[in-house]
C-alpha cells in the first residue's frame, strides 16, 4: 500500500517513514480532538425556499455554513493527515474497499453535509425526496459530475486520485442545498460531529501532518491547542501519533477566522 | 467590467505614448499572453508573518509562473509545443502570430485574423469585443467545452471542435467558418487546444502553489514537476477524447428522425418523451413545464459562477477589512491585517479589469428550435446524455462508462423526439393555464 508520493511532499514522507520505523512496527494510534468556538456564535440564518417549496419548504432549512452545536463544539471541520505515503493499517484499507459511501439528497439539503470518501470507494448518490434532484460536483483533480437524481433514484460515481482541499457539492434545482466532499487517498480523515469532536482511527504512530479545514474559514491557519496559541500555515500541523492514542482535547477556533 | 478610471487611462495612454517612441512609429511590440489574474490573485491570499510585502511577494510568484509558461508554452508569436502535448507545430505555426502571408503566400496568424477579437490572444474570453457580446465568448483555459461526443468530462475530440468551427453556433455571437478552407479551420482547432492546453496547466501551476507550497517556497522547475506532473495529465485528456466518445444506443421502433416531430408517426413516442420531460428526465425543474426555459432563472455557468464565489468572497472581506479595529492589534497582527488588506484591494481590482460581469446562464426555451450544439437528433442525444459540461445541464445518461443513468440510453431517443416537437406544438395545448411567454412579456 505504500505508494511514492507522486507531489512535493517527498521530505514530509521520507520523514514519516523514519518515525514510522522508529516505533514499533505494528503500532497505530487514535487521533482524537473537539473543536470549540471560542466566542459566540450567530444563530444559523434561515433559507428562502423559492422552488418546490410545497416539499422544501416544511423542513425550515437553514444556512450550514457554521453549525455550532451544544458546548459551543463546531461541527463540519475536515481533519485529515497529509502526508501521501503514509502507511494504511491493512484492516482499515480492506474495510473501505467493502463499504459504499452514501450521500443522501434528503429534506432538500444534503446528508451528511460534508461527506468523506476514498479513492476507488464507491460513492453512492442517492435521491430519498419525493422531487428530483441534480448533483453537481466540482472536484478539481477528478472529474467532475453532474448528475440528474430523480425522486428515489440514485447514482454511482468514483474517485482517481486525491482532491487537496474539499469538493463542493451543488443542487443547481435547488440553488441553497450546498455540501462538501472530502477526497483522500487512505481512510485519515474525519469531520467533526455536531459536538465538534473527531476522532481518526488507526494511524501508524509516528509523526504525521494534518491539515484542518472548514467551508467558511478555509485552511484553519491558527487554533488555540491545551490554552495555547498556535499557528498552522495552511492549516498545517504535525502531530505525534502514539500507540495509545492521541488526545489533541479542546481546539479553540476564533470567530474572527469564520469571518472572513 | 471592463472599463477603467480616468487614471487609469491616462497612465495607459503615457505607456502607449513611451512605447511608440521607443520602438518607434510603424511597430508594435510582440504579443503576449495574459496571465490569469484571477487565479493568481486567489493563489497569492498572504499567510501569517509573511516576510516581504504582499505586494512583491505576489509578483515574484505571478513571475514565475509566467516565465514557466513561456518556456514550456512560447509566445502568441513563437509557440513551442513540447511532444508530449502532441501538438501539431507547423499547425500552430499557421495560426499563431500577427497576420501575414509567408514564402510561398499562405495566410499565417489566422487565429488573430478570426478568432482574437472575441476569444482574446491568451484565448481567456476576454478580446476587444467580449464585454458586448451575450453569451460571452468561451474562454478556453479551464478546458472545460460544451457541444462534444464525448463524456462530460471528457475533451472534445479534434473533430467536434472542427464541426463547432465549420456550423458556428446558433443563438450565440460565434460565426461558422464554412467558407475558411479546411487546413486553416484544422489548424485553428489544433490552437484551440494549446491555447487550452496552456491555460489549463496555468491553473494547474497556481494551484499547486496555493494548495502546496509554503510562504517561501518556490514552484519546483524539474522535468519531473513540470511534465510528468503537471502537462502530461493534461495533454492525456487531449489525447485520450477520441476514445472517450459515448455510446449512441439504437433509435427504437416507433421513431422516425425523417417525419417532423409533430407527425402522427411518432405519437406514441413524444408521449413517451413527454412523460419522460415532466418525470425522470427532471426537465421541467429547469426548462418549465411549459418548456419555454422559464423554471430557473437564477443560475451560472462554471465560468461566471467562479467569478461570482470569489467577488462575494472579496466584498465580504473588503467590509471586514475596513470595519476591523487597528488600534489594540500587536505589529505582527497589523502586519497580517495590512498584507490581507492589500490582496483584498488587489482582487477587487483584478475582478473589475481582468474578469467580465458575470451574468446568470437561462435555460433553453426549447419552443425556438435553435439548439447550440447542433440541431440533428444525434446532437441532442449526447447533450442529454451528458448534460452540458460547465452548465448547470445535468446528464440524464450515465456519469461514465458502466454506469447508470436516470433515464435509460435508448428511452433518450423519445426525449430527443418530444424536444423536437415542441417547436410546433400549439399554444392551445399548452391549456388555459398557460403562463406567460416571452410575447407577453413586451
Amino acid at each position: 500500500m505504500t505508494r511514492f508520493p507522486r507531489l512535493s511532499s517527498a521530505v514530509l514522507v521520507a520523514f514519516g517513514f523514519l518515525a514510522a520505523g522508529s516505533a514499533h512496527a505494528d503500532d497505530w494510534g487514535t487521533i482524537k480532538g473537539r473543536f470549540v468556538l471560542s466566542g459566540d456564535a450567530a444563530a444559523p440564518v434561515e433559507l428562502k425556499i423559492d422552488k418546490d417549496v410545497d416539499v422544501c419548504g416544511k423542513h425550515k432549512l437553514v444556512a450550514e455554513e457554521l453549525m455550532v452545536g451544544g458546548d459551543k463544539g463546531v461541527a463540519n471541520v475536515v481533519v485529515f493527515v497529509r502526508d501521501k505515503g503514509v502507511k494504511v493499517k491493512p484492516e482499515a484499507a480492506a474495510a473501505a474497499a467493502s463499504t459504499k459511501v452514501v450521500l443522501d439528497n434528503k429534506d432538500c439539503r444534503f446528508q451528511p453535509h460534508v461527506t468523506f470518501v476514498q479513492v476507488g470507494q464507491e460513492l453512492v448518490v442517492k435521491n430519498s425526496d419525493t422531487i428530483g434532484h441534480n448533483s453537481n460536483i466540482a472536484t478539481q483533480k477528478n472529474a467532475p459530475s453532474n448528475n440528474l437524481i430523480p425522486a428515489g433514484g440514485e447514482a454511482t460515481v468514483k474517485f482517481t486520485t486525491d482532491e487537496a482541499i474539499p469538493a463542493q457539492v451543488t443542487c443547481n434545482i435547488h440553488p441553497w442545498m450546498k455540501g462538501w466532499l472530502v477526497v483522500r487517498p487512505n481512510p485519515y480523515a474525519a469531520v467533526s460531529a455536531a459536538d465538534g469532536s473527531f476522532e481518526i482511527k488507526d494511524v501508524p504512530a509516528g509523526e504525521v501532518e494534518l491539515q484542518f479545514w472548514h467551508e467558511k474559514a478555509g485552511y484553519i491557519a491558527e487554533m488555540t491547542i491545551g490554552g495555547k496559541s498556535e499557528k498552522a500555515s495552511k492549516g498545517r500541523k504535525k502531530v505525534a501519533v502514539a500507540a495509545s492514542g492521541t488526545d489533541l482535547g479542546e481546539i479553540g477556533l476564533a470567530p474572527a477566522i469564520f469571518q472572513k | 467590467m471592463r472599463q477603467s478610471s480616468p487614471s487609469h487611462r491616462f497612465v495607459a495612454a503615457i505607456i502607449a505614448i513611451v512605447t511608440v517612441a521607443a520602438v518607434g512609429c510603424g511597430k508594435t511590440p510582440p504579443a503576449s499572453f495574459r496571465l490569469n489574474m484571477v487565479q493568481a490573485t486567489k493563489a497569492t491570499v498572504p499567510e501569517s508573518g509573511l516576510e516581504k510585502p504582499w505586494a512583491s511577494w505576489s509578483r515574484e510568484r505571478q513571475q514565475q509562473v509566467a516565465t514557466i509558461l513561456e518556456a514550456m508554452f512560447g509566445t502568441p508569436d513563437e509557440p513551442v509545443a513540447l511532444p508530449e502535448t502532441g501538438l501539431d507545430l507547423a499547425k500552430l505555426q499557421l495560426a499563431a502570430g500577427p497576420v501575414r502571408s509567408d514564402i510561398v503566400g499562405r495566410k499565417n496568424g489566422l487565429y488573430r485574423e478570426h478568432c482574437a477579437h472575441c476569444h482574446g490572444i491568451s484565448g481567456d474570453g476576454m478580446g476587444p469585443t467580449a464585454a458586448f457580446l451575450n453569451p460571452y465568448p468561451r474562454d478556453y483555459r479551464q478546458g472545460k467545452f460544451k457541444f462534444k461526443s464525448t463524456w462530460r468530462d471528457a475533451k472534445p475530440t479534434h473533430d467536434d471542435l472542427v464541426r463547432l468551427l465549420h456550423e458556428g453556433v446558433i443563438g450565440t455571437s460565434m460565426p461558422s467558418f464554412a467558407l475558411l478552407p479546411p487546413a486553416q479551420v484544422d489548424a485553428l482547432a489544433e490552437y484551440v487546444k494549446y491555447l487550452s492546453m496552456r491555460g489549463e496547466a496555468e491553473i494547474a501551476l497556481f494551484t499547486y502553489a496555493e494548495q502546496e507550497l509554503g510562504a517561501d517556497e518556490a514552484l519546483p522547475t524539474t522535468k519531473e514537476f513540470l511534465v510528468d506532473e503537471v502537462l502530461t495529465p493534461i495533454a492525456e485528456k487531449w489525447q485520450g477524447a477520441a476514445d472517450a466518445r459515448i455510446p449512441v444506443a439504437a433509435i427504437p421502433a416507433g421513431v422516425d428522425f425523417n417525419l417532423p416531430g409533430n407527425d402522427l408517426a411518432n405519437r406514441d413516442s413524444v408521449a413517451r418523451g413527454k412523460a419522460l420531460f415532466l418525470g425522470d428526465g427532471g426537465c421541467v425543474k429547469c426548462h418549465g413545464v411549459t418548456a419555454l426555459g422559464d423554471g430557473q432563472a437564477n443560475d451560472y455557468d462554471d465560468w461566471n459562477k467562479a467569478i461570482v464565489a470569489v467577488s462575494a468572497e472579496v466584498a465580504v472581506g473588503l467590509l471586514s477589512s475596513k470595519e476591523a479595529a487597528t488600534g489594540g492589534m500587536s505589529s505582527d497582527a497589523l502586519a497580517d491585517h495590512r498584507a490581507r488588506s492589500a490582496w483584498l484591494d488587489s482582487f477587487a481590482h483584478v475582478l473589475e479589469g481582468d474578469a467580465l460581469r458575470p451574468r446568470t446562464i437561462p435555460p433553453r426555451n426549447l419552443r425556438i428550435g435553435h439548439y447550440r450544439g447542433g440541431r440533428r437528433p444525434i446532437d441532442l442525444y449526447r447533450r442529454l446524455y451528458t448534460g452540458i459540461n460547465g452548465a448547470p445541464m445535468p446528464g440524464v445518461g450515465p456519469s461514465g462508462p458502466g454506469g447508470k443513468g436516470s433515464v435509460a440510453d435508448e428511452e433518450i431517443w423519445h426525449l430527443v423526439n418530444y424536444i423536437r416537437s415542441l417547436p410546433y406544438e400549439m399554444d392551445g395545448e399548452l391549456g388555459a393555464d398557460r403562463p406567460m411567454v416571452a410575447k407577453d412579456r413586451f
